[in-house]
């Protein structure tokens, strides 16, 4: 029975994969230089200066998380940045202490700069799945922006936007780095919000 | 025990681990013995030169194919005992006891024909104990893709044992570094062969899934800055950009009817599954969560979405039923469980959950019950998606340093990593079958 079953079989390729709009592979950049954690990891107020009203101008160079990847930049906040990171317990978006003291700090920096507009990029560590760390990060965000509020800065000063575990500033699968990973940046946007 | 019964039968019978639902094509196997098979190079019977090396290729092709599916021994090459252009490939033209000298029960044989840029393949698969032939088939199409025969026949050679089709023709699409820091979707055939970049943005895109029409993938990116979804389709080169305006887009999958999409919306910190057209306006909001509803993956009906929520105070999978609205909780062992997704067949879902500081691929019935654990705790193991037949897993793990791409089968085992790009490859999504 299957000896009389040979049967012609016209194959159609159409999976031309290759073909039109789709870019050509093309072998990205190896990493830029590795990011190092020191400026995320610097408690509020430790640098001199900080939160004492530094104008927009200055700390409006600190680039976004995804411009800075694309940039191959580092996504660390830097020490001079007038607004300091908050850091999350695992798999958690409620604010701790330390990182309502540190919004405290933010919102004073805030109403010296009226016209600073901040996106709050919400971040997490890579335990996990990415989808769920997005919306935690989300989570994260959402909750240093409501804090912000009751502190006195308008709504429509902030924005917010969640990377998951998708940029991190420490790259070890280590404790000490998931922590620092487990974060809340502070973004300034210069003058008009980006689209 | 003398006497021989057909090759498939043999192969349940004799075979005692894969005994059991065979009518259903269901292979449960316990370690039992793989099936001996010997896979030899095609003869050339065409007059143009062996250019493309077919001769092998093909062989090799339809050898990774069997072997990876876990039920096949294939026997060593270097010992075979005929010489391809010197023997025939039909019943008579060649001794079956220089293959049953080496212990081969199936064997493939088969040739060739070059016309320009097409070949015409012959397939045939012969019962060694019976000495019959038990399929044969041709296919012409372009040298190029001269895999695609192979998989097909192989596919024809797994339906002959189990009554259900192979799945090798089909692919994966994932989330890879490249050995960079983007992230870009590719796709690519299990053997790694036939890989095609999705998406070169150089930002981070995830979450790629297929449509049911094996014709399109559906992913998020941050290449517009705002996270959103894209529907790309991979024959035109077309590109849908969903752009809702209730909030950000997380990830989402083409229901089984292929008209709509589940997604996660957030807005507001809070995300939420909603039933969204292909062109990404919102038909409706699914759930209501003051949290955290992601990654919804369809029952094969379409009438259920299994997805992960945080209400009970840790990740959790649930079902949702799309007529109702309501839905009812799916995992309960373990404090952190995610990824679902709904097997094809319909009975079991499979998910990530952590074990210790590990991640763990487990599979549960879809009605509750016990968790069944398929993957070890010494490393991470995460993103396990169905094969289109619901008999294999595909799964990411770092088990060797970086993230790859494996595949195992239901039960979990037979655990094979699959060839990598060379960077971290996650998040996989097997495709339908495709021709």
């Amino acid at each position: 029975m299957a000896q009389s079953n040979l049967g012609y079989w016209g194959l159609v390729f159409v999976i031309g994969l290759a073909m039109g709009g789709c870019a050509p592979s093309t072998t990205p950049k190896p990493e830029g230089p590795s990011s190092s954690a020191a400026g995320a990891k610097s408690p509020a107020g430790q640098q001199p200066g900080a939160g004492q009203g530094r104008g927009t101008k200055e700390s409006a160079t600190t680039p976004g998380s995804l411009d800075a990847l694309r940039k191959g930049q580092s996504t660390a906040t830097p020490a001079s940045s007038p607004l300091k990171d908050i850091f999350f317990d695992y798999d958690r978006y409620d604010l701790r202490g330390d990182a309502r003291e540190v919004l405290r700090a933010n919102a004073d920096w805030l109403k010296k700069n009226p016209s600073a507009r901040v996106e709050i990029e919400g971040h997490c560590d890579e335990r996990g799945t990415s989808e769920y760390n997005l919306a935690l990060g989300a989570k994260r965000a959402q909750s240093a922006k409501d804090y912000l509020a009751t502190l006195g800065i308008a709504g429509d000063r902030l924005s917010t936007i969640s990377y998951g575990e998708e940029i991190p500033v420490c790259k070890q699968a280590s404790e000490d780095c998931w922590r620092q990973n487990r974060r809340a940046r502070f973004v300034i946007i210069p003058s008009r919000p980006a689209s | 025990m003398t006497q021989k019964i057909m090759l498939m039968l043999s192969f349940l019978v004799f075979y005692p681990g894969f005994a059991g639902a065979q009518f259903k094509g269901e292979i449960v196997g316990q370690g039992g013995q793989k099936f001996p098979i010997a896979v030899s190079p095609l003869k050339n019977l065409g007059t143009a030169g062996d250019v493309a090396k077919l001769s092998e290729g093909l062989a090799d092709t339809m050898g990774y194919d069997l072997d990876l599916s876990g039920w096949f021994k294939v026997l060593d090459r270097s010992a075979y005992i005929e010489h391809p252009q010197n023997t025939g490939i039909t019943l008579g033209t060649f001794d079956f006891k220089n293959w049953s000298t080496l212990g081969a029960e199936g064997l493939v044989k088969g040739g060739f024909s070059v016309q320009g840029d097409e070949v015409t393949v012959e397939l045939r698969l012969y019962d060694v104990y019976q000495n019959k032939e038990r399929i044969g088939k041709r296919y012409t199409g372009k040298v190029k893709d001269y895999r695609r025969i192979a998989h097909k026949f192989v596919d024809e050679i797994i339906n002959q044992f189990t009554g259900v089709p192979g799945i090798f023709n089909s692919r994966l699409t994932y989330v890879s570094t490249s050995g960079g820091r983007f992230k870009e979707i590719h796709v690519s055939h299990l053997d790694g062969t036939e890989k095609f970049q999705v998406t070169n943005n150089r930002t981070i895109n995830l979450s790629p899934s297929w449509t049911p029409d094996g014709r399109a993938v559906l992913y998020s990116s941050f290449k517009d800055r705002v996270q959103t979804l894209f529907l790309f389709e991979l024959y035109s080169g077309k590109e849908t950009k969903f752009s809702p305006r209730a909030g950000r887009l997380i990830s989402g999958k083409v229901s089984p009817d292929g008209k709509s999409v589940a997604a996660t919306l957030e807005s507001g910190g809070n995300s939420n599954l909603y039933l969204l057209d292909l062109n990404g306006n919102v038909i409706r909001k699914l759930t209501e969560e003051g949290g955290i509803a992601v990654s919804p993956s369809w029952s094969p009906d379409g009438r259920q979405i299994v997805y992960v929520s945080d209400r009970a105070g840790s990740p959790q999978v649930y079902v949702f039923d799309v007529a109702s609205g309501k839905s009812r909780r799916l995992t309960y062992s373990g404090g952190y469980n995610t990824s679902p997704e709904w097997s094809p067949k319909g009975d079991r879902v499979v998910y990530t959950g952590r074990v210790g500081s590990r991640f763990v691929i487990f599979s549960i019935n879809a009605d509750g019950g016990e968790p069944r654990k398929l993957t070890s705790e010494s490393s991470d193991s995460e993103d396990a998606t169905w094969s289109p037949d619901g008999r294999f897993i595909a799964f990411s793990s770092n088990r060797a340093g970086k993230y790859q791409l494996y595949i195992m089968q239901a039960t979990g085992e037979n655990q094979r990593r699959l060839t990598g790009s060379g960077g971290d490859d996650t998040k996989p999504n097997w495709s339908p079958r495709l021709d």
